[in-house]
């Protein structure tokens, strides 16, 4: 069938009927309840900062119900099956990744659709009908190379440690494993993040290791990418020789690896792993409190931007408000902050499909920080740092850019 | 007997029989949609204090609006309460209550409460849904998509309330007795009227009040049940989080 000058061809129907038959009842459920009220659109930080229809929550929910009535809906059924067109996929492709997949619309949605799964699953559909952007690709083929997004050789993912004077374990028996992420791990940016948090550990003298050259990507770009039987590989791999080392507790400084780590490995896997996951601003919450870590205070007025994995999707919210309550005398909140957050733009993949959308994204959160007369902005993922700092250089913003790890270990007494 | 009163006993006689068959009909068919999806690879244990919180502040409360526009709010709130009272005015007439309930408070106020108020109500439904329709018309291929289901919805409910609402001023004609009832199932699902509305008025109301409960399954008047379901499994699911 010639849809708009291109042929679909028949595999690609039937990939995309059996993805969008994959669309669960509860989801099914919302999308036929979602009104379309777009109550939502302006707080999505992509909508408001593109104004393009395509990005708004509800525009997309629209778009995939319809694509899924084609195939199921009880007349089409009792008529005969619509196809897939051209436009259909490449609507949902546009759609589908101008989002950072925060969850914001979830938060203004009077129903409280889960939408972070929903435009999981609506990924899932475009990748199904071979629709992913050519970056979003790229990365997945780079993450089967080299097990981590960046395309860099797995024996560098220790390269941060050679510049810092602590010689970094890698046992094979520890009680503590601090899981680094591929974004810390690989991207000059956040290395002394990576570094801040071997210090805290070597300085409260745990019983601790790295994972070196077998720490893997979590999976989360697999994951949000349409990918799940590859990020089943990735969560496997980790939590095998996470318990293989007999690890009590996992303890990661990026929001995404925390979010897949506690909530999705349990689905992916089937079960839950022998060990606990934390964020690293738990741990150290939990330090400062009980008193094992004595900080220095500061007068610095400090702004703290909530990663949305860690926050709105992953429940952390007051933590790192009592470190920093620990630490300066004078905390700035954002007017968006905690579980009604907004985006720094810097998840869901938007760097990789539409870096300015990003970028643009970010402004606006620097901008704020900078009319509060925040000294130094903090928050707790390196994919929020990253994001920071590329927005700081491109838009001319002075302010300093830290994650909450590294603020404590400047801190400590 | 002329043509049009034989249109008007089909409404009120035979009619409300094929709103009940194809409301059923829909309702089984809306159901088999959900359930022949799959189901979802976790589930959220119901957790009845939190579904029960989640519902009362965002569906009955509309927190989440109220805390992104408060203008927003008011025409939602107003126009889902009116909803409310014009459904809890029009059980009086199926018998579940009498104005009898408001007589402690007085006889003119539960006069007032049965005459007046329902007439304002009517007014406040017809005045925020139009301002919804103008909303969604304004901000079409903007900031949403609507499906056609979306504007039939709307406009079904427009014409019901503005027909209901002419029902009310419009004096009523000379009319035999004992027309005025529509039987859904004789002697258990029954609308009396108390007073004789215009005869016109009362039987296109009629009329498009069933075009709307036969539309309800297959629109986005589901959402008056799944909307309860939804922030049940959402409250529960946030507890589970621990947000």
């Amino acid at each position: 069938m010639d849809q708009g000058g291109r042929k679909l061809e028949s595999n690609i129907q039937e990939k995309g009927k059996k993805a969008l038959g994959e669309i669960t009842r509860r989801q099914i459920m919302e999308l036929d309840t979602c009104s379309h009220c777009a109550l939502c659109t302006e707080k999505c930080p992509a909508y408001h900062e593109s104004k393009n229809p395509l990005h708004a929550p509800g525009v997309r929910s629209a778009k995939i119900i319809k694509l899924w009535d084609k195939k199921f809906s009880f007349w089409n059924r009792l008529l005969g099956e619509k196809e897939i067109t051209e436009k259909d996929i490449k609507d949902l492709s546009e759609s589908a990744y101008h989002c950072s997949l925060c969850g914001r619309c979830m938060e203004s949605c009077p129903f409280g659709f889960q939408t972070h799964e929903l435009w999981v699953k609506v990924r899932e559909v475009v990748s199904a009908l071979e629709a992913n952007p050519e970056n979003v690709e790229r990365i997945n083929g780079l993450l089967n190379e080299t097990m981590n997004p960046y395309g860099l050789e797995p024996d560098t993912r220790l390269d941060w440690s050679f510049f810092v004077d602590i010689d970094v374990p890698e046992k094979d028996e520890a009680e503590i494993a601090y899981f680094v992420g591929c974004t810390t791990a690989y991207k000059g940016v956040n290395h002394d993040v990576a570094f801040s948090m071997c210090s805290i550990l070597e300085k409260l003298e745990e019983d601790w290791t790295l994972l070196g050259e077998d720490e893997w990507c979590c999976g989360n770009p697999s994951l949000i990418s349409g990918n799940k039987e590859e990020a089943q590989k990735y969560a496997e791999h980790n939590v095998k020789i996470l318990e293989s080392k007999g690890v009590k507790k996992v303890i990661t400084g990026c929001a995404g690896c925390f979010r897949v780590f506690k909530y999705e490995y349990p689905h992916i896997l089937g079960r839950k792993p022998n060990f606990e996951v934390v964020h690293a601003v738990e741990y150290l919450r939990d330090k400062i409190i009980s008193g094992e870590l004595d900080i220095n205070q500061t007068e610095k007025k400090i702004i703290y931007h909530d990663p949305c994995e860690l926050s709105r999707l992953g429940g952390v919210i007051k933590e790192p408000r009592e470190i920093l309550a620990s630490i300066t005398k004078n905390p700035i909140e954002y007017e968006e902050h905690g579980i009604d957050v907004k985006c720094c733009g810097g998840g869901g993949l938007l760097q990789a499909v539409d870096n300015q959308q990003r970028l643009n994204i970010v402004k606006e959160r620097l901008d704020e920080a900078k009319e509060k007369n925040a000294n130094i902005l903090v928050s707790a993922c390196p994919a929020c740092k990253l994001a920071f700092t590329d927005g700081a250089r491109e838009f001319q913003n002075e302010i300093k850019v830290l994650d909450i790890i590294e603020l404590v270990a400047s801190q400590l007494k | 007997m002329s043509v049009i009163t034989t249109l008007y006993r089909f409404f009120v006689e035979v009619l409300p029989y094929i709103t009940i068959a194809i409301f059923t009909v829909g309702m089984i068919l809306r159901i088999l949609r959900w359930r022949n999806a799959p189901k979802d690879h976790y589930s959220t244990k119901i957790n009845l204090v939190e579904s029960i919180k989640y519902i009362i502040l965002d569906v009955v409360l509309f927190r989440k609006t109220w805390k992104r526009d408060k203008l927003t709010w008011l025409v939602l709130f107003l126009f889902h309460g009116s909803v409310a009272g014009i459904l809890f005015g029009h059980m009086r007439g199926f018998k579940l209550w009498s104005a009898a309930i408001f007589e402690p408070m007085g006889h003119r106020f539960a006069d007032w409460m049965v005459h007046t108020l329902p007439i304002y109500v009517g007014w406040v439904f017809l005045a925020t849904i139009v301002i919804l329709l103008i909303r969604r018309i304004r901000l079409e291929n903007q900031q949403l998509t609507s499906l056609t289901n979306d504007y039939i919805a709307m406009i079904l409910l427009l014409l019901a309330s503005i027909i209901g609402q002419g029902m009310r001023i419009f004096p009523p004609e000379a009319i035999i007795d004992g027309t005025y009832k529509v039987v859904f199932i004789p002697r258990l699902i029954v609308l009396h009227l108390e007073t004789i509305p215009s005869y016109h008025w009362f039987h296109w109301h009629v009329l498009m009040t069933q075009l709307f409960v036969m539309y309800t399954p297959f629109s986005k008047f589901i959402h008056i049940i799944s909307g309860i379901i939804s922030p049940a499994i959402y409250g529960s699911r946030r507890k589970e989080i621990g947000i």
